[in-house]
């Protein structure tokens, strides 16, 4: 049970820092990006080709994070723009139009042209225990990135200036406006950030599973159920939202077999979503 | 905080903008006929051909979809993410009433249809009493639609799993000879074309433009908003779930890819797009249009997905009215000023 608990937490990290990127996109510029597992894919599948010719890991996997980052920026650059000058309901329906075709352009290629590549990054070395269970290496530096980030995230929103602008653009963007922030500014660089942060799930995960062109999917739509059953817009509450909902789904997974815990557990997102739909930490307006 | 982007209604993307509907019952008689009629000739072409005609049945099927949709989404600007999972749970239903159950077919489809619109309608109640967005009506229904596609996968048993099943009833029978069920789907189409015509002339209809148009607005000036999206969504989800069955019974077999997310709502949403959102006759030139792309890209295999990426961009982005009416206005445009 324990051990469950803990593999939980680490896959609903992972869930947390891909449900960040997503909602703190929503929370800035009222876009929903449903490429983001595409972007993660991209990323892994980089790394990938980056190991196959011969670059030492560490780089592959810095390779990987700039294409994410490029991937986000591309985004802003190109399909985003016309998004941008609409307002509203319409705003977030044409992002989650273009965003999903953009998805299906890199699923059918990936798939197309490289349909059995995956991303295996091997950490050496036996298990550790952990609260007496033994944990594979693994998911153990897997974590350990993850939370390293998770910190540099709160310090940079916390404590430096840049940071504290984008906070006061999601709250306020008239008043941001006036005190010189430009949130068109803000918003490109989170695109840029949640792609580098998609990609960077994408290799800790293939740290504990094989990542497959595959997985572009899944990986939005956990994303979207996390960011959605944490608050839209809602950072701490993307984080919380997706260590319960790894650890139901580990859990559940455990005890009942997969197919009804995946059920189950988009039973629980569906349920969040109809007694709160301002996410879990959400205030009501 | 969120508030600032899902706050306003009313926009050429959620529902059409088609602004007047035709009164007169010629009016709109004589275009269904001729659909029709147009449609019925079809197997003198393809006919000697069984594959071709199984092309033109699922085209046939689709077309039944988006007009369900559209009664959905186009009408009442619920964006349902779960068109396939309907017409599965339609499709699924009567199969497995059918042939696990022993029913009657005609029994098993209705009741399968009567499943559809009751969930269809459940999910509209659900999202109209919590006053969900379009967005959230979405994430909503595609959480409904990922949860059909695993217990599909789940309950192997009675599905048959990612195979899929092959359908025992209605073997023996003219459902699956080559032509009729070209025309129990022509026909099928056609009554839900004129349900759909028919209903935009009515008061529903007339409720459906008013809360499509401005939400408060309609909701000062008397209209149950929230009762007629729950009608619209009824009528789209049995519309869903009878094409649902009636194709899987005619086809013989099916499996979760028939009715998944990729392989239908995409398609639907394309085909809609494509042809003009809300308005009457635009599933129909969706529906051809893409049944004819779908089969010529169908040897490009993943390509073919690229290909519906990049038509969902190109849609979106530059026709949000839709093809045909875009073309109109258009063509509007340069006769005015041939004229002038």
């Amino acid at each position: 049970m324990t051990a469950n608990i803990l593999d939980g937490i680490v896959l609903g990290l992972q869930f947390g820092l891909l449900a960040a990127g997503l909602t703190l996109i929503y929370g800035l510029g009222g876009v929903l990006n449903l490429a983001h597992g595409q972007i993660a894919v991209t990323s892994a599948m980089t790394v990938a080709f980056a190991i196959d010719a011969g670059v030492p890991v560490v780089l592959a996997v810095g390779l990987g994070l700039l294409a994410g980052g490029f991937f986000g920026l591309l985004l802003d650059l190109t399909i985003l723009r016309p998004v941008y000058r609409l307002r509203g309901e319409a705003r977030v329906l044409l992002s989650l139009l273009l965003t999903l075709g953009v998805s299906f352009i890199v699923d059918g290629y990936l798939n197309w042209r490289y349909p059995l590549k995956t991303l295996n990054i091997y950490i050496g070395g036996g298990a550790i225990d952990i609260l007496g269970v033994p944990m594979r290496r693994g998911s153990l530096v897997a974590s350990a990135i993850t939370l390293l980030t998770i910190t540099g995230l709160f310090v940079f929103f916390r404590s430096t200036s840049l940071g504290r602008a984008i906070r006061s653009v999601i709250e306020d963007e008239a008043g941001a406006r006036l005190i010189g922030i430009d949130p068109k500014q803000m918003l490109r660089l989170i695109l840029v950030l949640s792609g580098v942060l998609a990609a960077l799930v994408a290799v800790t995960r293939s740290m504990v599973a094989p990542v497959d062109t595959q997985s572009g999917l899944s990986i939005t739509v956990f994303a979207l159920i996390v960011t959605v059953v944490g608050g839209l817009g809602n950072v701490i509450g993307a984080l919380l939202a997706g260590i319960i909902l790894g650890i139901v789904n580990v859990v559940a997974a455990d005890l009942i077999g997969s197919y009804i815990s995946l059920i189950l557990l988009l039973v629980a997102a569906a349920v969040t979503i109809l007694i709160r739909p301002a996410g879990l930490l959400g205030v009501k307006e | 905080m969120s508030s600032r982007f899902t706050g306003s209604t009313g926009t050429s993307l959620i529902g059409g903008t088609e602004t007047r509907t035709t009164r007169s019952i010629p009016a709109l008689l004589i275009p269904i006929i001729l659909v029709g009629a147009a449609l019925a000739l079809v197997p003198l072409w393809l006919g000697d051909s069984r594959v071709l005609m199984g092309v033109a049945v699922l085209g046939l099927a689709f077309f039944c979809y988006v007009i369900g949709f559209n009664v959905i989404f186009g009408s009442t600007g619920q964006l349902f993410l779960c068109v396939g999972a309907l017409a599965g749970v339609g499709g699924f239903g009567a199969t497995i009433l059918a042939d696990n159950a022993g029913w009657p077919i005609l029994l098993s489809i209705i009741a399968a249809t009567l499943a559809a619109t009751l969930i269809g309608g459940l999910l509209s109640y659900v999202a109209v009493i919590r006053s969900l967005g379009v967005i959230f009506t979405g994430i909503v229904t595609l959480i409904f639609s990922l949860s059909f596609d695993a217990l599909l996968l789940g309950l192997s048993h009675l599905t048959g799993g990612d195979t899929g099943r092959l359908i025992k009833s209605g073997s023996d029978t003219f459902l699956r000879e080559r032509l009729p069920p070209y025309y129990l789907m022509l026909g099928l189409a056609l009554v839900f074309l004129l349900i759909h015509g028919l209903l935009r002339r009515s008061h529903i209809g007339w409720a459906f433009r008013a809360l499509r148009d401005d939400e408060i607005a309609a909701e000062l000036a008397g209209v149950d908003v929230a009762r007629y999206r729950v009608y619209g969504a009824l009528i789209g989800a049995a519309m869903l779930g009878l094409a649902g069955s009636t194709y899987a019974l005619t086809e013989g077999r099916i499996s979760p890819t028939t009715f998944g997310f990729g392989h239908v709502d995409v398609v639907v949403m394309v085909m809609l797009a494509f042809g003009g959102i809300g308005t009457l006759f635009g599933p129909i030139v969706g529906a051809i249009t893409f049944t004819i792309v779908d089969e010529i890209l169908i040897d490009f295999g993943q390509l073919r997905q690229v290909a519906y990426g990049i038509l969902v961009i190109i849609l979106f982005l530059w026709m949000p009215r839709g093809v045909i009416p875009s073309a109109a206005s258009l063509w509007r445009r340069i006769s005015r000023q041939v004229k002038a």
